[in-house]
């Protein structure tokens, strides 16, 4: 007989110690194209419009904040290494559920406002192709089509995402050469590069702020790299590399793609387009029909909106998971399909949350004189840069807890520049445009919403004596 | 023979590991080998319904979705506590059909048992379900267990 033993045994001797699976490549490829595509596929008119000709600076500027808050991911990254991002950091740190449940919210709210406005960018692409169906009808579409891809599961292939990456960073390369084309004939000039269009007794300084807080949704999308910290190989190792690694390379090829842009097409038009690069490709500059190439590069544009949003739907039902595991949202969001493991409910109220948006958003604009991108890529960095700016602290306040020799450790000076830079943009943001508040807040509402509902309804699942959210026998012997 | 038994942490998985038990020889069986995976790239890496609620809750807490994979093969492992075959827990990350094939493949499995989900268009219509990827490329036989017949009256 033979003997038994349920021993957990680990496949380090099958695969050379492989049993995590996202290589360090492959975040970096993760990093790269979630937040390439968030951004600068969608947002460079408006930057230009608030800075001039010198938006490359508010770009650089902005990458560099965001880069130094990616520090701070890393190396909580490296120290709590499961998927649960800023909620996690800010408990361990402050152990205020209060707080902790504010920051959840705040971060589920922040991914609803960034689909809501990924869809629309992927609508002003999609309406250069065809200008058929209305932009709101694009925008729905596209958030259901996700929405069922998402619970199939078929976006769950690294390779696909790896894919996906170099699409977007071949969009990109497009406007690169158009540009190097345009040096190169001698027709570029540089004087645009240094004008700052806002003249009228504006400060550069003030511009510039006023440009990193336009362009900062570009920016944003890296801290989801927090979804795949548990399955990366050596994290200690990868991690830090790869996220600050990517980061800086979306800084470079920002910087060069707004320069680009700069010099080829005057600062008026760009700011005035909906899909800002699509008008450097329609310069036709290349020798190359300019019909095929724009619709290649909307087609490019449209694939890399798509990868990002990919991320920010796969996040929303993983974040209500979580929440209704800690029994402050209603339990029925930890319903998993049977079949296809996928948290279904989640996945609908999510969509829906991002439906109503649009929906809302489509009617609003008319009111407000703001588009409705501009409008949801700002509450989606409002949210963000209070969940960056307490990341920051987060991390400062938890160094000497939990640190092995593996550690990484992010520059103390530079966390600190992090966070100045990141208040800097909220109050600027909060200053130059306070309406957007109330999005905030509607926003905040629906995570209160199902709290309440919860509070209300859903005492019945808890066994008696457990306090709401707090931590079980098993995990407080951990902290 | 080396039996492997896929967990998606589903209850249906586990029906799968009490069927085979039900009718297979221990004595013919060397080692049974629990395999979860955990789909980085998923909205939910891995869900765990087989544990008690409040260990789900610790293990989110704790460890994250790799901790619920864990205890999701203990609670299979420990349906073959005392059977006679050594019983192994194997965590592995990825594309679960993949993951699975590969893993008979290294573990030279004389059989793959998996759990099929439901009945009806879910499974026809929808692509990629785990159980057909597996039944179709793994390099043994594979044991498919799938729900039963659902009653009329009850949904």
């Amino acid at each position: 007989m033979a003997e038994t033993t349920t021993e957990p045994t680990t496949d380090e001797a099958d695969e050379g110690g492989l049993r995590r699976s996202i290589t360090g490549k492959q975040l970096f490829f993760y990093t790269l194209g979630d937040v390439l595509g968030s951004g600068i596929y969608v947002l460079i008119g408006l930057v230009a419009a608030a800075v001039g000709g010198a938006f490359w600076i508010a770009f650089a500027v902005g990458v560099s904040i965001a880069a130094i808050t990616g520090t701070a991911y890393a190396e909580l990254v490296t120290k709590y290494p499961q998927a649960a991002g800023a909620a996690l950091y800010v408990n361990k740190a402050f152990g205020n559920r209060v707080l902790t449940f504010l920051i959840t919210v705040c971060f589920l709210s922040a991914s609803f406002a960034a689909s809501g406005a990924l869809a629309d960018g992927f609508a002003s692409y999609f309406a250069t192709l065809w200008e058929g169906p209305p932009a709101l009808l694009v925008t729905l579409l596209f958030i259901l089509a996700l929405s069922i891809i998402n619970f199939i599961g078929i976006t769950e292939s690294v390779v696909v995402n790896m894919v996906m990456a170099f699409i977007e960073i071949a969009g990109l390369v497009i406007v690169l050469v158009i540009g190097v084309w345009y040096i190169a004939e001698g027709n570029a000039e540089f004087a645009t590069l240094t004008d700052f269009r806002s003249s009228e007794g504006t400060h550069p300084a003030v511009a510039i702020l006023a440009g990193v807080a336009q362009s900062f949704f570009a920016m944003t999308g890296f801290e989801n790299t927090a979804n795949v910290a548990e399955e990366t190989i050596e994290p200690h190792r990868n991690f830090p590399r790869s996220l600050v690694g990517g980061m800086i390379t979306a800084g470079v090829i920002y910087v060069l793609v707004s320069m680009a842009a700069a010099l080829t097409v005057d600062t008026e038009t760009l700011a005035g387009s909906d899909a800002a690069l699509l008008e450097v490709v329609e310069k036709g500059i290349l020798p190359i029909s300019t019909d095929v190439m724009s619709t290649l590069f909307s087609i490019i544009a449209m694939i890399a909106i798509t990868n990002t949003t990919l991320v920010a739907v796969v996040t929303q039902p993983r974040i209500l998971y979580g929440m209704a595991n800690e029994d402050v949202v209603p339990g029925v969001f930890a319903t998993i399909h049977p079949s296809r493991r996928s948290p279904w409910v989640g996945l609908l109220f999510s969509g829906a949350v991002v439906a109503a948006l649009l929906v809302v958003g489509h009617v609003v604009p008319k009111v407000e004189g703001e588009t409705l991108i501009g409008r949801l890529s700002l509450v989606t960095v409002l949210f963000l840069l209070f969940i960056y700016a307490l990341v920051i602290i987060a991390c400062l306040k938890l160094r000497g807890h939990d640190e092995d020799e593996n550690t990484f450790h992010a520059n103390t000076p530079l966390l600190l520049v992090g966070l100045a830079g990141n208040v800097a943009i909220f109050a600027w943001s909060v200053y130059d445009d306070p309406t957007a508040l109330w999005w905030c807040g509607g926003l905040l509402a629906v995570g209160v919403a199902l709290f309440l509902v919860e509070y209300v309804f859903g005492s019945r699942s808890r066994p008696s004596g457990v306090e709401r959210g707090e931590p079980t026998v098993e995990s407080r012997r951990e902290i | 023979m080396h039996v492997i038994i896929a967990t998606d942490g589903s209850q249906q998985s586990l029906r799968a590991a009490r069927h085979f038990k039900s009718f297979a020889d221990p004595a013919k069986i060397t080692d049974v080998s629990v395999v979860a995976v955990v789909r980085p790239l998923a909205a939910v890496a891995f869900a765990d319904d087989l544990s008690p609620q409040e260990k789900r809750r610790a293990d989110l807490e704790a460890g994250g979705f790799r901790k619920a994979a864990e205890s999701a093969t203990e609670a299979i492992a420990s349906v073959f506590e005392g059977w006679g075959p050594k019983v192994h827990q194997r965590i592995r990350s990825g594309s679960p059909a993949n993951e699975i094939i590969k893993a008979a493949a290294q573990l030279q499995a004389g059989l793959v048992v998996v759990a099929s989900g439901g009945r009806g268009i879910s499974e026809t219509v929808l692509v990629g379900s785990t159980a057909q990827r597996v039944q179709h490329y793994a390099p043994c036989p594979v044991l498919v267990v799938r729900p039963p017949r659902r009653t009329r009256r009850k949904k």
